[in-house]
């Protein structure tokens, strides 16, 4: 029983109207595994998770969670698991003490003491209400709403979009926390360095398309670095050196995408005069470019 | 939202300081005309029923002194000097209704388009643009303005053309200043909406400062009217001063000095205001900060009945009111009907007896309607919650959807009996006070008749939340206006027969007059009921639908 995958999709599938928002997900996320859902705006991140939880029904296939049927047994199979909207929508009038109570209450399990210690550490003032409450403030009661309720699943969608960085770190170390604990971790965002912070697992979404699965350094292997260079005098020409996608000089500065060992070209750097070196990991965009190819790149899709 | 991407950027080339009037005036002069068009409708009709059922000059002065002097209806509808004419009657029967429907009309319209934008967050969006807060204040008063004039313009142009009719008989100048009259509480209760908009933190409590105003200013003026020698009082209201412009008998331009100066102050004030305080703040200090009440929020069901009680509450209140008001009066009001035609009237409406149980089956009438405006309430409240995505956090917890939307229903089939029981308990008092006797039994049976068709409406309204939820709104509220037209006009005369029964209210039989109609009853209970199944059937099966 303990090898039964905590999520797993067998070609879900979402249309609406003419589109296709998810296309033949196929995902499998084991017990303890923290993974990160990436992709772009409307790449069907959002799509996924309200399929997982059985708000909206799939066109085909199927979605199981803890092996039990995310339609059938929605309220078995959310009884285990807590789930934060990337815009939580909550009741104005209620404060957020009321909400946190409500919520614990309607889980159905809640850890008291864990829950006041998450009120501290998340510096929310629970007797004020939603209404006077900012996006972040909100995005703070449903966390520590998730958090409190100790579920053997946390499904995330974006759950940092409206925190500061402080707060952001702060959602970082209750995940880790949650991941020692053994608790499985579903994170969907836009942002790699938090899914690089967090995640021993990454699916990479485009168009409703899962395009890659796997561990974010194997996916960077598959991507080039860009490298910035700025000399004391002109800029040589560095194209032909082995590894270098391309080159662009301007004046004394060069910008170069490379792939695969830096050897090569440090071999060359090192007879320049070189003023500084600057080298980034590949963007998000860039992931996907290298994944992805341009195809889709131009068709923007709503949803 | 096609509505802001105009904002600045102003693809169609006008001017784009001008966003938030366009906006405003776009959204509130389609209303504006609706509600004109039934102000014309009501008009119309009752000068046309009058004529028709009052033919010779006995039956006419037989109603002038059955009404004329009754102070109780002269204290709740306004003075009678001149029921023995189309003219007298028509304004008697429509002045103060209509400036009632068109003061809550304007009070709600004007809080939605400045406060409630400013809640969903919309208002700021507009307000970056190139406009400021004052300016943006003064464009949606300009907006909103337009939607009254769209009122009264629809208002007098049926005037003008029914008015040629020998029945309507309203010459063209005579129905402008009627119309012109009839728009004027809308005017200024627009313009008391845009300024407790500004005073209060929320929509809800905006429109709640707005009604206590338009309720002392009734009260005052039923104070001035019920012949205290406190006449002077009617000078002190806004309600006052449209009865004093005496439309269609002795109409008087004076009083439209004091409604102009109100006007220009309060909308003056509102932007002035506007222009003073943050966006999101109000003028009046907000209570952001409460102690937590946890004894409801154990759950879903609970939960519903506190985000459902504060309207629940002032519905009932409505209910409990016009009760003891109507039940009061219900004896003088029989009794002067005893005698008079105008019982053919009532006989039309279906309620067939005499006396004060007739009077009590019409105005019965009126509490079934607004129990059925209450029901329609409920669905509306239950999309709102769905389309703000307030649902999402219930669902993805131990709560099924069908035991969301059953709890949901049940607090609204509670509450409702609670108000039919409160309908008939408050005339029960009401007629005891006013020495009406007929029984405890039978009036507040007549109450608990009146919820048939509300039930009925709550059903239709699930079926429609179900199946199609961006229709529920206008499904449930389209059953309940087209419910009372065919009843009105049904009441009036020369109407089908299958027409007339897709009306609920024409459905249920006017109790206390008639006795219940225990089959009509049962086919409304069982069509709801069906409805309901249907639509929480479809409900648990289909997608959520956020915004």
């Amino acid at each position: 029983m303990t090898d039964t995958p905590v999520i797993r999709t067998r070609g879900l599938s979402k249309r609406y109207r003419g589109t296709d928002a998810l296309v033949d997900l196929d995902l499998e996320v084991a017990p303890g595994e923290v993974v990160g859902y990436l992709g772009p705006n409307g790449a069907g991140k959002t799509t996924t998770i309200r399929l997982l939880l059985g708000l909206i029904r799939p066109t085909s296939g199927t979605a199981q969670l803890f092996g039990l049927d995310s339609l059938q047994d929605a309220v078995a199979v959310h009884r285990r698991l807590a789930y934060v909207s990337g815009e939580p929508a909550l009741w104005p009038n209620l404060t957020g003490a009321e909400v946190l109570h409500l919520l614990g209450q309607v889980q159905g399990s809640v850890d008291l003491v864990y829950r006041d210690d998450l009120v501290d550490r998340f510096a929310l003032d629970p007797s004020k209400k939603v209404r006077a409450y900012s996006k972040g403030n909100r995005q703070k009661v449903v966390l520590i709403a998730a958090l409190a309720s100790r579920p053997d699943l946390l499904i995330l969608d974006e759950p940092t979009a409206g925190l500061d960085p402080l707060m952001a770190h702060e959602f970082r170390s209750c995940v880790l926390e949650a991941k020692g604990r053994g608790q499985t971790v579903f994170l969907s965002s836009h942002l790699l360095s938090e899914v690089e912070a967090l995640c021993d697992q990454v699916g990479v979404l485009r168009d409703g398309r899962l395009i890659e699965m796997g561990t974010l350094a194997a996916m960077r292997h598959l991507s080039a670095v860009t490298v910035e260079v700025s000399f004391d005098g002109d800029a040589p020409d560095l194209s032909a050196v082995d590894g270098v996608l391309s080159a662009t000089a301007n004046g004394r500065h060069a910008s170069l995408q490379v792939r695969g060992s830096m050897d090569p070209l440090l071999q060359v750097l090192a007879g320049s005069h070189v003023r500084q070196l600057r080298s980034r990991d590949p963007s998000l965009d860039e992931l996907f470019l290298t994944l992805y190819g341009d195809v889709g790149a131009t068709s923007p899709r709503a949803g | 939202m096609a509505t802001v991407a105009g904002v600045g950027a102003s693809p169609t080339g006008r001017a784009p300081g001008s966003v938030v009037l366009r906006r405003t005036a776009r959204r509130t002069i389609r209303s504006g005309a609706l509600w004109g068009f039934v102000f014309g409708a009501v008009v119309i009709s009752s000068a046309w029923s009058y004529s028709g059922i009052y033919r010779t000059q006995a039956q006419r002065t037989a109603l002038a002194t059955a009404f004329g002097s009754n102070r109780t209806t002269i204290a709740l509808f306004g003075p009678a000097p001149h029921l023995d004419t189309v003219a007298g009657f028509t304004v008697f029967k429509t002045l103060l209704t209509l400036t009632l429907v068109g003061a809550v009309w304007g009070l709600l319209t004007a809080t939605r388009m400045l406060r409630g934008e400013e809640d969903t967050g919309r208002w700021e969006l507009l307000v970056t643009g190139a406009t400021t807060r004052g300016r943006a204040a003064g464009q949606c008063l300009v907006g909103l303005v337009t939607g009254v004039a769209a009122l009264g313009a629809v208002t007098a142009l049926l005037l003008v053309v029914a008015g040629r009719s020998s029945r309507v008989a309203i010459a063209p100048g005579a129905g402008l200043f009627f119309a012109l009259s009839l728009s004027a509480g809308a005017l200024m209760f627009t313009a008391v909406g845009a300024l407790t908009s500004q005073l209060a933190p929320t929509r809800r409590q905006a429109a709640g400062y707005a009604g206590a105003f338009l309720g002392v200013s009734y009260a005052l003026r039923l104070v001035a009217d019920s012949g205290t020698g406190l006449h002077w009082l009617v000078w002190c209201t806004p309600l006052g001063w449209v009865e004093e412009l005496r439309p269609l008998t002795t109409p008087r331009w004076l009083p439209f000095v004091p409604i102009l100066i109100f006007v220009v102050v309060v909308g003056t004030v509102t932007v002035g205001l506007a222009a003073a305080r943050d966006i999101g703040s109000s003028t009046l200090p907000d209570r952001d900060r409460a102690e937590p009440r946890l004894r409801l929020l154990g759950g879903q069901v609970g939960l519903s009945v506190r985000l459902v009680r504060p309207t629940l509450v002032a519905w009932a209140a409505g209910l409990v009111i016009t009760g003891l008001v109507f039940g009061l009066v219900a004896e003088g009001a029989g009794r002067s009907l005893a005698g008079s035609s105008v019982r053919d009237v009532f006989a039309r409406l279906g309620a067939s007896g005499s006396g004060a149980s007739a009077y009590l089956g019409v105005t019965f009438l009126i509490e079934a309607v607004l129990l059925a405006f209450t029901a329609a309430t409920q669905v509306t409240a239950a999309r709102s919650e769905e389309l703000e995505g307030r649902l999402d956090p219930l669902l993805s917890r131990a709560v099924t959807r069908l035991a969301w939307l059953t709890g949901r229903l049940a607090v609204a089939v509670v509450a409702l009996a609670a108000g039919a029981t409160l309908a008939g308990l408050a005339m029960l008092a009401g007629t005891v006070a006013g020495g009406a006797h007929l029984g405890a039994g039978t009036i507040v049976g007549a109450g608990l008749n009146t919820l048939t068709p509300a039930l009925c409406v709550l059903g239709v309204g699930v079926l429609a939340f179900g199946i199609a939820p961006r229709s529920a709104a206008p499904v449930v509220y389209t059953v309940v206006a087209w419910s009372i037209l065919v009843d009105v006009v049904g009441g009036i005369g020369g109407i089908d027969h299958w027409l007339a029964d897709t009306s609920v209210f024409h459905q249920m039989a006017p109790a206390p007059s008639v006795p219940p109609n225990w089959q009509a009853m049962g086919w409304m209970l069982a069509t709801g009921i069906a409805a309901a199944v249907v639509g929480c059937a479809a409900f648990v099966r289909r997608d959520l639908q956020d915004a």
